[in-house]
Protein backbone atom coordinates (compact mmCIF):
# COMPACT_ATOMS: atom_id res chain seq x y z
CA UNK A 1 0.00 0.00 0.00
CA UNK A 2 3.01 2.56 1.05
CA UNK A 3 4.01 1.77 -2.99
CA UNK A 4 1.20 2.34 -4.77
CA UNK A 5 0.97 5.52 -2.53
CA UNK A 6 4.53 6.23 -3.14
CA UNK A 7 3.99 6.16 -7.14
CA UNK A 8 0.76 7.31 -7.10
CA UNK A 9 1.76 10.83 -5.40
CA UNK A 10 4.99 11.08 -7.98
CA UNK A 11 2.93 10.28 -11.04
CA UNK A 12 -0.12 13.29 -9.67
CA UNK A 13 3.03 15.73 -9.51
CA UNK A 14 4.66 14.47 -12.65
CA UNK A 15 1.21 14.68 -14.39
CA UNK A 16 0.26 18.15 -12.87
CA UNK A 17 2.85 19.70 -13.99
CA UNK A 18 2.35 18.08 -17.73
CA UNK A 19 -1.57 18.89 -18.21
CA UNK A 20 -0.96 22.46 -17.04
CA UNK A 21 0.71 23.31 -19.82
CA UNK A 22 -2.02 21.64 -22.18
CA UNK A 23 -4.28 24.35 -24.25
CA UNK A 24 -7.07 25.79 -22.52
CA UNK A 25 -10.26 24.05 -22.39
CA UNK A 26 -12.97 25.06 -25.37
CA UNK A 27 -14.96 23.65 -27.96
CA UNK A 28 -11.78 22.24 -30.23
CA UNK A 29 -9.45 21.54 -27.69
CA UNK A 30 -10.34 18.58 -25.38
CA UNK A 31 -6.83 17.85 -24.25
CA UNK A 32 -6.95 18.51 -20.52
CA UNK A 33 -10.27 16.00 -19.85
CA UNK A 34 -9.10 13.08 -19.22
CA UNK A 35 -5.76 14.43 -17.24
CA UNK A 36 -7.98 16.26 -15.05
CA UNK A 37 -10.38 13.13 -14.64
CA UNK A 38 -7.46 11.01 -13.73
CA UNK A 39 -5.72 13.48 -11.91
CA UNK A 40 -9.03 13.94 -9.00
CA UNK A 41 -9.62 10.35 -9.21
CA UNK A 42 -6.28 9.72 -7.78
CA UNK A 43 -6.01 12.14 -5.72
CA UNK A 44 -9.31 11.28 -4.06
CA UNK A 45 -8.78 7.15 -4.09
CA UNK A 46 -5.35 8.39 -2.73
CA UNK A 47 -7.35 10.07 0.43
CA UNK A 48 -8.86 6.21 0.88
CA UNK A 49 -5.67 4.17 0.38
CA UNK A 50 -4.46 6.62 3.03
CA UNK A 51 -7.11 6.35 5.08
CA UNK A 52 -7.09 2.42 4.85
CA UNK A 53 -3.23 2.56 5.88
CA UNK A 54 -3.63 4.50 9.01
CA UNK A 55 -6.60 2.34 10.01
CA UNK A 56 -3.76 -0.97 9.80
CA UNK A 57 -0.93 1.50 11.45
CA UNK A 58 -3.17 2.32 14.79
CA UNK A 59 -4.19 -1.02 14.70
CA UNK A 60 -0.90 -3.29 14.34
CA UNK A 61 1.35 -0.12 15.75
CA UNK A 62 4.88 -0.97 14.83
CA UNK A 63 7.65 -1.77 18.43
CA UNK A 64 9.41 1.57 18.68
CA UNK A 65 12.98 1.32 17.23
CA UNK A 66 15.94 0.61 19.63
CA UNK A 67 18.74 0.80 16.74
CA UNK A 68 21.99 2.35 18.82
CA UNK A 69 22.20 4.41 15.55
CA UNK A 70 18.78 6.37 16.11
CA UNK A 71 19.39 9.30 18.04
CA UNK A 72 16.67 10.81 20.28
CA UNK A 73 16.13 14.19 17.90
CA UNK A 74 16.00 11.70 14.97
CA UNK A 75 13.36 9.62 16.82
CA UNK A 76 11.19 12.63 17.12
CA UNK A 77 11.86 13.94 13.21
CA UNK A 78 10.76 10.77 12.67
CA UNK A 79 7.54 10.64 13.92
CA UNK A 80 6.95 14.23 13.54
CA UNK A 81 7.81 13.70 9.68
CA UNK A 82 5.01 11.05 9.07
CA UNK A 83 2.50 13.15 10.74
CA UNK A 84 2.98 16.10 8.98
CA UNK A 85 3.25 13.97 5.91
CA UNK A 86 -0.25 12.24 6.44
CA UNK A 87 -1.67 15.80 7.03
CA UNK A 88 -0.21 17.31 4.61
CA UNK A 89 -1.68 14.44 1.81
CA UNK A 90 -5.10 14.98 2.82
CA UNK A 91 -4.86 18.47 3.02
CA UNK A 92 -4.02 18.53 -0.70
CA UNK A 93 -6.36 16.20 -1.63
CA UNK A 94 -9.19 17.92 0.17
CA UNK A 95 -7.73 21.33 -1.22
CA UNK A 96 -7.88 20.17 -4.82
CA UNK A 97 -11.36 18.29 -4.60
CA UNK A 98 -12.67 21.68 -3.15
CA UNK A 99 -11.11 23.81 -5.59
CA UNK A 100 -12.68 21.61 -8.11
CA UNK A 101 -16.05 21.74 -6.48
CA UNK A 102 -16.07 25.23 -6.89
CA UNK A 103 -14.78 25.45 -10.69
CA UNK A 104 -18.30 23.77 -12.01
CA UNK A 105 -16.36 20.93 -13.19
CA UNK A 106 -18.05 17.90 -12.04
CA UNK A 107 -16.07 14.97 -10.74
CA UNK A 108 -16.89 11.57 -12.27
CA UNK A 109 -15.31 8.83 -10.08
CA UNK A 110 -13.56 6.69 -12.38
CA UNK A 111 -15.77 7.57 -14.81
CA UNK A 112 -18.71 5.20 -13.13
CA UNK A 113 -19.92 7.60 -10.24
CA UNK A 114 -20.78 10.96 -10.20
CA UNK A 115 -19.55 13.03 -7.25
CA UNK A 116 -21.04 15.57 -5.59
CA UNK A 117 -20.05 19.31 -5.69
CA UNK A 118 -19.51 20.59 -2.41
CA UNK A 119 -20.22 24.25 -3.56
CA UNK A 120 -21.90 25.86 -6.35
CA UNK A 121 -19.20 27.91 -9.11
CA UNK A 122 -17.69 30.80 -7.00
CA UNK A 123 -13.92 32.12 -8.77
CA UNK A 124 -12.85 33.37 -5.39
CA UNK A 125 -13.25 30.35 -3.64
CA UNK A 126 -11.55 28.04 -6.50
CA UNK A 127 -8.43 30.27 -6.31
CA UNK A 128 -8.52 30.01 -2.76
CA UNK A 129 -8.63 26.51 -2.83
CA UNK A 130 -6.40 26.22 -5.68
CA UNK A 131 -3.92 28.29 -4.44
CA UNK A 132 -4.03 26.46 -0.92
CA UNK A 133 -3.76 22.85 -3.10
CA UNK A 134 -0.53 24.22 -4.36
CA UNK A 135 1.38 25.55 -1.19
CA UNK A 136 0.34 22.55 0.07
CA UNK A 137 1.67 20.41 -2.67
CA UNK A 138 4.92 21.98 -2.85
CA UNK A 139 5.30 21.76 1.36
CA UNK A 140 4.55 17.78 0.45
CA UNK A 141 7.22 17.83 -1.66
CA UNK A 142 9.65 19.34 0.97
CA UNK A 143 8.43 16.44 3.47
CA UNK A 144 8.99 13.89 1.31
CA UNK A 145 12.28 15.10 0.47
CA UNK A 146 13.12 14.72 3.97
CA UNK A 147 11.22 11.25 4.22
CA UNK A 148 13.15 9.40 1.74
CA UNK A 149 16.60 11.21 3.11
CA UNK A 150 15.57 9.35 6.31
CA UNK A 151 15.28 6.15 4.59
CA UNK A 152 18.75 6.33 2.90
CA UNK A 153 20.29 7.44 5.56
CA UNK A 154 19.51 4.29 7.60
CA UNK A 155 19.91 2.43 4.43
CA UNK A 156 23.32 3.25 3.92
CA UNK A 157 24.18 2.95 7.53
CA UNK A 158 22.31 -0.68 6.86
CA UNK A 159 21.50 -0.63 10.63
CA UNK A 160 18.28 -2.36 9.87
CA UNK A 161 15.75 0.57 10.13
CA UNK A 162 15.15 -0.01 6.60
CA UNK A 163 13.80 -3.55 6.44
CA UNK A 164 11.06 -2.51 8.86
CA UNK A 165 10.27 0.23 7.08
CA UNK A 166 9.95 -1.99 4.15
CA UNK A 167 8.71 -5.19 5.83
CA UNK A 168 7.55 -8.06 2.99
CA UNK B 1 31.24 -4.67 4.43
CA UNK B 2 28.03 -5.78 6.50
CA UNK B 3 27.86 -3.95 9.76
CA UNK B 4 26.62 -4.97 13.05
CA UNK B 5 23.92 -3.44 14.18
CA UNK B 6 21.02 -5.17 15.14
CA UNK B 7 17.35 -5.42 12.91
CA UNK B 8 15.02 -3.28 15.55
CA UNK B 9 12.02 -5.80 14.60
CA UNK B 10 13.55 -9.22 15.21
CA UNK B 11 16.36 -7.80 17.76
CA UNK B 12 18.05 -10.46 15.43
CA UNK B 13 21.40 -9.09 13.86
CA UNK B 14 20.95 -7.22 10.53
CA UNK B 15 20.82 -9.63 7.92
CA UNK B 16 22.37 -8.91 4.53
CA UNK B 17 25.42 -6.67 3.09
CA UNK B 18 25.26 -2.81 2.96
CA UNK B 19 26.03 -2.87 -0.66
CA UNK B 20 22.09 -4.51 -1.06
CA UNK B 21 20.76 -2.45 1.87
CA UNK B 22 21.98 1.32 -0.33
CA UNK B 23 21.19 -0.56 -3.92
CA UNK B 24 17.70 -1.85 -2.28
CA UNK B 25 16.81 1.61 -1.50
CA UNK B 26 17.90 3.50 -4.52
CA UNK B 27 16.50 1.02 -6.81
CA UNK B 28 12.75 1.67 -4.60
CA UNK B 29 13.52 5.41 -4.82
CA UNK B 30 14.35 5.93 -8.74
CA UNK B 31 11.57 2.96 -9.25
CA UNK B 32 9.25 4.94 -8.06
CA UNK B 33 9.91 8.18 -9.80
CA UNK B 34 10.46 6.07 -13.13
CA UNK B 35 7.07 4.27 -12.93
CA UNK B 36 5.53 7.57 -12.66
CA UNK B 37 7.53 8.59 -15.72
CA UNK B 38 6.75 6.58 -17.73
CA UNK B 39 3.31 6.26 -16.81
CA UNK B 40 2.94 9.65 -17.76
CA UNK B 41 4.08 9.35 -20.94
CA UNK B 42 1.80 6.96 -21.77
CA UNK B 43 -0.94 9.53 -20.81
CA UNK B 44 0.91 11.65 -22.81
CA UNK B 45 0.31 10.33 -26.01
CA UNK B 46 -3.12 8.65 -25.55
CA UNK B 47 -3.94 12.41 -24.82
CA UNK B 48 -2.57 14.02 -27.94
CA UNK B 49 -3.72 11.71 -30.70
CA UNK B 50 -4.48 14.04 -33.31
CA UNK B 51 -2.35 16.39 -35.03
CA UNK B 52 -3.23 20.69 -33.77
CA UNK B 53 -3.79 22.33 -37.12
CA UNK B 54 -2.03 25.94 -37.66
CA UNK B 55 -5.89 27.36 -38.06
CA UNK B 56 -6.48 25.93 -34.42
CA UNK B 57 -3.33 27.62 -33.34
CA UNK B 58 -5.16 31.03 -34.43
CA UNK B 59 -8.51 29.36 -32.58
CA UNK B 60 -6.75 28.89 -29.34
CA UNK B 61 -9.83 29.54 -27.15
CA UNK B 62 -7.88 31.81 -24.11
CA UNK B 63 -10.70 33.93 -22.46
CA UNK B 64 -9.48 36.77 -20.17
CA UNK B 65 -10.78 35.33 -16.58
CA UNK B 66 -9.08 31.56 -17.19
CA UNK B 67 -5.95 33.65 -18.52
CA UNK B 68 -6.13 35.29 -14.82
CA UNK B 69 -6.91 31.98 -12.83
CA UNK B 70 -4.56 29.92 -14.71
CA UNK B 71 -1.81 33.07 -14.14
CA UNK B 72 -0.77 33.31 -18.19
CA UNK B 73 -0.61 35.91 -20.10
CA UNK B 74 -2.51 35.71 -24.22
CA UNK B 75 0.84 34.78 -25.81
CA UNK B 76 1.64 32.09 -23.34
CA UNK B 77 -2.13 30.81 -23.75
CA UNK B 78 -1.65 30.45 -27.65
CA UNK B 79 1.60 28.68 -26.75
CA UNK B 80 0.21 25.96 -25.06
CA UNK B 81 -1.70 24.75 -28.64
CA UNK B 82 1.74 25.37 -30.66
CA UNK B 83 3.31 22.96 -27.98
CA UNK B 84 0.65 20.33 -28.94
CA UNK B 85 2.19 21.20 -32.15
CA UNK B 86 5.97 20.38 -30.90
CA UNK B 87 4.51 16.58 -30.68
CA UNK B 88 2.13 15.55 -33.42
CA UNK B 89 4.73 17.56 -36.47
CA UNK B 90 7.70 15.98 -35.04
CA UNK B 91 6.30 12.69 -34.19
CA UNK B 92 6.22 9.74 -37.37
CA UNK B 93 3.42 7.65 -37.94
CA UNK B 94 4.83 4.71 -36.02
CA UNK B 95 6.22 6.81 -32.82
CA UNK B 96 2.93 6.99 -31.07
CA UNK B 97 1.98 3.45 -30.58
CA UNK B 98 5.18 2.32 -29.98
CA UNK B 99 5.89 4.92 -27.64
CA UNK B 100 3.11 3.86 -25.69
CA UNK B 101 3.74 0.31 -25.83
CA UNK B 102 7.16 1.51 -24.34
CA UNK B 103 5.62 3.46 -21.82
CA UNK B 104 3.61 0.79 -20.87
CA UNK B 105 6.50 -1.93 -20.65
CA UNK B 106 8.76 0.56 -18.47
CA UNK B 107 5.98 1.22 -16.02
CA UNK B 108 5.55 -2.61 -15.25
CA UNK B 109 9.35 -2.84 -14.94
CA UNK B 110 9.78 0.43 -12.86
CA UNK B 111 7.43 -1.18 -10.72
CA UNK B 112 8.70 -4.53 -10.80
CA UNK B 113 12.06 -2.93 -9.46
CA UNK B 114 10.86 -1.33 -6.76
CA UNK B 115 9.58 -4.65 -5.45
CA UNK B 116 12.93 -5.94 -6.35
CA UNK B 117 14.39 -2.90 -4.10
CA UNK B 118 12.41 -4.13 -1.07
CA UNK B 119 13.69 -7.71 -1.70
CA UNK B 120 17.31 -6.77 -1.70
CA UNK B 121 17.38 -4.75 1.39
CA UNK B 122 15.43 -7.52 2.85
CA UNK B 123 18.42 -9.48 1.00
CA UNK B 124 16.23 -12.62 -0.02
CA UNK B 125 18.40 -15.18 -1.98
CA UNK B 126 17.33 -14.67 -5.58
CA UNK B 127 17.13 -10.75 -5.18
CA UNK B 128 20.72 -9.93 -6.32
CA UNK B 129 20.43 -12.15 -10.03
CA UNK B 130 16.51 -10.47 -10.41
CA UNK B 131 18.04 -6.88 -9.93
CA UNK B 132 20.51 -7.82 -12.65
CA UNK B 133 17.89 -9.05 -15.00
CA UNK B 134 15.23 -5.66 -13.74
CA UNK B 135 18.05 -3.30 -13.43
CA UNK B 136 19.20 -4.10 -17.27
CA UNK B 137 15.69 -4.39 -18.34
CA UNK B 138 15.52 -0.83 -17.56
CA UNK B 139 18.32 0.01 -18.93
CA UNK B 140 17.25 -1.96 -22.17
CA UNK B 141 14.24 -0.15 -22.52
CA UNK B 142 15.99 2.96 -22.20
CA UNK B 143 18.54 2.26 -24.86
CA UNK B 144 15.41 0.92 -26.91
CA UNK B 145 13.91 4.69 -25.98
CA UNK B 146 16.74 6.50 -27.13
CA UNK B 147 16.93 4.69 -31.09
CA UNK B 148 12.96 5.65 -30.96
CA UNK B 149 13.74 9.00 -30.15
CA UNK B 150 16.54 9.54 -32.59
CA UNK B 151 14.98 8.28 -35.86
CA UNK B 152 11.93 10.97 -34.95
CA UNK B 153 12.17 14.95 -35.26
CA UNK B 154 14.48 17.33 -33.92
CA UNK B 155 11.65 18.67 -31.66
CA UNK B 156 11.01 15.67 -30.00
CA UNK B 157 14.69 14.51 -29.71
CA UNK B 158 15.24 18.00 -27.91
CA UNK B 159 12.81 17.12 -25.41
CA UNK B 160 13.51 13.41 -24.82
CA UNK B 161 17.38 12.38 -25.15
CA UNK B 162 18.57 13.84 -22.24
CA UNK B 163 16.37 12.67 -19.89
CA UNK B 164 16.34 9.41 -21.39
CA UNK B 165 20.30 9.69 -21.14
CA UNK B 166 20.11 10.45 -17.46
CA UNK B 167 17.98 7.50 -16.80
CA UNK B 168 20.22 4.87 -18.85
CA UNK B 169 23.09 5.94 -16.89
CA UNK B 170 21.31 5.45 -13.75
CA UNK B 171 20.07 2.25 -14.80
CA UNK B 172 23.97 1.10 -15.94
CA UNK B 173 25.37 2.23 -12.77
CA UNK B 174 22.51 0.14 -10.77
CA UNK B 175 23.00 -2.83 -12.83
CA UNK B 176 26.71 -3.08 -12.49
CA UNK B 177 26.45 -2.34 -8.95
CA UNK B 178 24.05 -5.61 -8.36
CA UNK B 179 26.72 -7.14 -10.63
CA UNK B 180 29.51 -6.46 -8.60
CA UNK B 181 27.57 -6.79 -4.91
CA UNK B 182 26.59 -10.62 -6.24
CA UNK B 183 30.50 -11.37 -7.15
CA UNK B 184 31.65 -9.50 -4.01
CA UNK B 185 28.83 -12.09 -2.15
CA UNK B 186 30.86 -15.22 -3.70
CA UNK B 187 34.50 -14.22 -3.14
CA UNK B 188 33.17 -13.63 0.52
CA UNK B 189 31.59 -17.19 0.74
CA UNK B 190 34.60 -18.58 -1.18
CA UNK B 191 37.04 -17.38 1.12
CA UNK B 192 34.91 -18.16 4.23
CA UNK B 193 34.46 -22.05 3.06
CA UNK B 194 38.51 -21.88 2.82
CA UNK B 195 38.50 -20.56 6.52
CA UNK B 196 36.11 -23.62 8.09
CA UNK B 197 37.88 -26.28 6.05
CA UNK B 198 41.24 -24.92 8.55
CA UNK B 199 42.74 -23.67 5.49
CA UNK B 200 44.58 -20.52 4.54
CA UNK B 201 42.28 -18.02 2.67
CA UNK B 202 43.39 -17.58 -0.74
CA UNK B 203 45.46 -14.32 -0.96
CA UNK B 204 44.32 -13.62 -4.73
CA UNK B 205 40.89 -14.89 -4.64
CA UNK B 206 39.57 -15.41 -8.44
CA UNK B 207 37.34 -12.15 -9.11
CA UNK B 208 37.04 -13.30 -12.73
CA UNK B 209 32.93 -13.26 -13.71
Amino acid sequence: MHWILAVSIFFLFVSSWWMLGLPLPSEVFRFREFPFQLHKNLGITLVMVLAVLLYVRFKHRPAPVTSEAMRPWMQKLAVADHVILYVIIIACCVSGYMSSSYSGWGTTFWWLVEFPNWGYENEALNILYSDIHLWTCWALLAIMAVHISGALYHAFLNDGVVRRMLRL
Amino acid sequence: MATSFSDPATNSPSRGPAWASCLGVVAIVFGIFLTATHGNEWMKQAVIAQPASSEQVAEADCPEDELEEEGISLAECEQLVANIETMTVSRPDWFRGFQMGLAALGTVVAFGSVIIGAALTHYRHWAPAAAILTFGALAAIDIVGFIAVVNAGPLLRALYLWNILLWFLIHMIMTVGAVAGRRSETIDRQIGSQSADGRQPDPDPDWSV
